[in-house]
């Protein structure tokens, strides 16, 4: 492969089920590549199989069929360790739900990727204290989850994912619980993280809106990829009015 | 239709209330065997020779009664904790308030009672079998004791019965009470317990005086009395709750500032613990007393079955004294562990019985010093020359009692063997054994014993040996032994199921935690290690403390055993054997926790 990929799938597939009961295949045949450093979306109606493919890509389900390589790590032939290793150092992530530990702080919540990697606690102050002022949540360190607002808490969960300098960063409708103001100064932060420290992204949303933040976007029906759309040289509204046009013929 | 649902919904967590249904019966049978133990008049009278045994028992069923009703109440905070998502929903969908508090109501009932009727009907089962096996192990008998006795039943039933409707109507007022909103979200709530400096500080050190005052009262139990007991237990129990809620939280706290807490898991673990200690305050300073009345309840039933013997061994000469011994009595002589045996030839005339010199000569009878210190270690066995014995040694007690008649002692004499010869009267050879340890040699000298005092009538207030000596103490003090094993085992099963509910009903809310961590990239066996570790300390905490108060609290036990026997003695193997036990308890709810928090990962 070459260097400068970070993702690439190639007929994945994915079968619910036993051999035995009733089965349902979510994903039939996937293939495409991230590059480093790309802020690539996914899109899809509901139940297409979006969540499917990025329970995959970070390895918390196994594809039934086909290969996954996450930054050179074929992370179809990993077990146990090797798995929990991959997702701590590899992959960075944000849910819906912000999945937020609500007995530590906002910093030990952030802190966690690198005290599990055992890093020494002055270099972890750091860390942490540099990702809280990208993220301006430097003020909220002490604060437990449950004294942050909704946009607040997704934003301890987005240092959480980053501070570890992951390869890649994976978001499941991480704006999907916000407000609109929320939303969009997520996606800022993003693009953000995206540009300057040319962390690749992988967002998976349903919402047109956030999708126009991103480079590149994939559109699953019915569990293959039915077309993609490129941002190229157009600003963010042209985007934006493209993504709805595909939606709107993708649709029929 | 709602009926239905919450039918499904009991069906869906089939385990945890298998676990609940579980503990509740134990904690009930338990209850029937002690009830049955501690009410039946005629059991009490033919073996409560020590009137304390009485207050003892007395003492115990209110001890129990009061655990039973903590118990009840964790068990049932468990049950509303497992439900009241479910129950919340039922009200979000529309379902009145009133037909809720019905299921609620219905659904505790109905747990309680069918967990009290199948405890009732385990706890005769077990006062037929395992009291039994019990009094085996110990070597003791009590008389009148029977499995069924319908008095027990009854209070066991009502007490129970009283207890869940409690329970229920708790319940109701309770789901009836708080709002839809919090019902759904009950496990997701969490309020971080402040900390005060000075009010902790002034809750500690009373927590010290409190305690301080229930150990000396334990000590003082000579001038106190029975008062002594009443006081320890509120005082320790105060004192206990403050110096938990003073000193874990300070702890906790201030190890989360240091860069230990950010290795690897640690600092969740805090954050866990941090979060816990201070709603599990009150679950540990229980379990510590449990753990304490279960170690010393223990320690002194053991103390008492090992001592014994001991003590009887201090008294008098020889072990047994067998008279004109058959073949079986000498098979069962050969399997004692003889540390001293003489055996004489009498001949019996009249009021006067005989020995022949020259074989007290060959095998000079053992005599025990008597000081007059009063303390048994002191006085040591010793022969003496011929002279000396025939002047002194033939007034000894034991030396008198290897002759009773039907009246009494037979006056020695001891003639020379020429003399001996000559004399006439009825021959009888009698055996003296000494054995080295009496503990070692209980059951051929049961035997040995039943033999020969099946052969040779004496009179009723005498004893001739120290084995038949140890059997007078044991009827004496056995019932205090079998008391003691018998709460101790009681305590502890009831304390670990305190402790297991309430570990327990957190599993739930930290399934969740579990499954972020996991989706974080935490090892597996990082998790287990931690999960081991959080509820290890939980385990630990009360633990620690339980064994502090025993030391103390053993104090009181030193009026009932008297030197040579110390309720300190060889307690350090019964205190092994309880950590075992205590340890296979932590080892369970272990294992039940993994089992209910732990993530399955998707290729195994
Ligand atoms: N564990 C599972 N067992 C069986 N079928 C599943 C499982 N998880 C998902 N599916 C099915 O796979 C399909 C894809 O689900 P997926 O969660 O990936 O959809 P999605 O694109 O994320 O939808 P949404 O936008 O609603 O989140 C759905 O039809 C779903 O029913
Ligand atoms: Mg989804």
């Amino acid at each position: 492969m070459t260097t400068n990929t970070v993702v690439s799938v190639s007929g994945l597939e994915k079968t619910y089920g036993k051999a035995n009961e009733r089965q349902y295949t979510a994903l039939k045949g996937l293939d495409f590549t991230v590059d480093a450093g790309e802020f690539v979306g996914i899109m899809g109606a509901s139940g297409s199989g979006k969540t499917t493919l990025l329970n995959m890509l970070s390895t918390l389900d196994t594809p039934t069929k086909g290969d996954v390589v996450v930054n050179g790590h074929d992370v179809t032939k990993m077990r146990g360790n090797q798995l929990a290793d991959f997702r701590a150092q590899e992959v960075g992530f944000i849910f819906q739900d912000f999945n937020l530990l609500e007995s530590l702080t906002a910093e030990e919540n952030i802190g966690l990727p690198l005290a599990l990697k055992g890093t020494p606690s002055k270099v972890m102050d750091q860390a942490i204290h540099e990702v809280a002022e990208t993220l301006s949540i430097a003020d909220l360190l002490q604060k437990y989850p449950a004294e942050l607002s909704g946009g607040q808490q997704q934003r301890v969960a987005a240092a959480r994912a980053i501070v570890h300098h992951p390869a890649i960063l994976m978001g499941d409708e991480p704006t999907g619980a916000l407000d609109s103001t929320s939303a969009r100064e997520l996606l800022d932060l993003l693009t953000t993280i995206n540009t300057q420290q040319q962390m690749s992204v992988l967002l998976v949303t349903h919402d047109p809106f956030s999708a126009s933040f991103c480079q590149r976007i994939l559109f699953i029906k019915d569990g293959q990829i039915g077309s993609e759309l490129r941002r190229g040289s157009q600003d963010r509204s042209a985007f934006y009015q493209g993504i709805l046009n595909e939606l709107g013929t993708f649709n029929e | 239709m709602l009926g239905k649902l919450a039918l499904a919904g009991i069906k869906n967590r089939r385990r945890d209330y298998l676990v609940l249904l579980a503990g509740l019966t134990m904690s009930a049978a338990i209850f029937y065997m002690f009830a049955n133990l501690a009410t039946n008049q005629a059991f009490l009278k033919a073996n409560a020779a020590v009137s304390s045994a009485n207050v003892i028992f007395g003492f115990g069923a209110v001890l129990l009664i009061l655990i039973t009703v903590v118990y009840i109440m964790y068990a049932n905070s468990f049950l509303l904790s497992m439900r009241q998502h479910d129950y919340g929903l039922f009200m979000m969908l529309g379902a009145t308030r009133k037909r809720v508090g019905e299921l609620v109501f219905l659904e505790t009932l109905i747990l309680g009672t069918v967990a009290t009727a199948i405890g009732i009907a385990l706890g005769l089962l077990m006062s037929k079998f395992l009291v039994g096996f019990l009094l085996n192990m110990l070597g003791l008998h009590l008389s009148h004791l029977t499995a069924f006795y319908l008095p027990a039943i009854i209070a066991t039933a009502v007490l129970y019965v009283g207890l869940f409707i409690l329970a229920s109507l708790f319940n109701l007022v309770k789901l009836t009470r708080t709002t839809v909103l919090k019902l759904l979200h009950s496990d997701e709530l969490a309020n971080q317990p402040k900390v005060k400096p000075f009010r902790q500080l002034v809750q500690g050190i009373l927590g010290i005086v409190f305690l301080g005052i229930g150990y000396w009262a334990l000590a003082a139990i000579k001038a106190l009395q029975l008062l002594a007991i009443p006081v320890a237990l509120v005082t320790i129990t105060i004192g206990t709750y403050l110096l938990f809620r003073a000193t874990i939280l300070m702890v906790i706290r201030a190890l989360r500032h240091t860069s230990w807490a950010k290795k690897h898991l640690n600092g969740f673990l805090l954050g866990q613990l941090n979060f816990r200690v201070h709603n599990y305050t009150r679950v540990l300073t229980i379990v510590s007393l449990l753990f304490a009345m279960a170690l010393g309840a223990i320690t002194v039933g053991s103390g008492y079955h090992r001592q014994l013997p001991m003590m009887a061994q201090k008294v008098g000469t020889y072990t047994v004294a067998v008279h004109n011994p058959t073949a079986r009595q000498h098979k069962l002589i050969g399997q004692l562990h003889v540390a001293y045996q003489a055996t004489y030839t009498q001949k019996r005339q009249g009021k006067t019985v005989y020995y022949n010199a020259a074989e007290l000569q060959k095998q000079p009878v053992e005599l025990r010093s008597y000081t007059n210190s009063g303390n048994l270690n002191d006085q040591k066995l010793y022969t003496e020359s011929l002279q000396k014995f025939k002047k002194s040694g033939t007034n000894d007690l034991d030396f008198l009692s290897l002759a009773l008649g039907k009246v009494g002692a037979y006056t020695p004499k001891i003639l020379s063997a020429k003399q001996f010869t000559q004399q006439s009267g009825k021959v009888v050879t009698v055996t003296t054994i000494r054995v080295k340890n009496l503990q070692q040699d209980l059951v051929p000298l049961k035997k040995l014993n039943q033999l020969e005092t099946a052969r040779y009538s004496q009179p009723g207030s005498m004893t001739v040996g120290n084995y038949q000596n140890y059997e007078m103490m044991l009827a004496f003090f056995g019932g205090l032994e079998f008391i003691g094993y018998f709460l101790g085992i009681a305590f502890l099963a009831m304390l670990a199921s305190c402790l297991m509910f309430k570990i327990l009903s957190g599993a739930p809310g930290d399934k969740r935690h579990y499954r972020m961590l996991y989706k974080v990239g935490v090892r597996q066996s990082l998790m287990r290690h931690g999960i081991a570790k959080e509820i290890g300390i939980l385990f630990l905490i009360p633990g620690i403390m339980g064994v502090i108060d025993v030391l103390f609290g053993l104090q009181m036990f030193k009026p009932l055993m008297a030197a040579p026997m110390s309720p300190y003695l060889g307690i350090g193997s019964t205190f092994l054997i309880f950590i075992g036990l205590y340890a296979i308890y932590y080892l369970i709810t272990l294992a039940l926790y993994w089992r209910i928090v732990l993530p399955q990962a998707p290729n195994d």
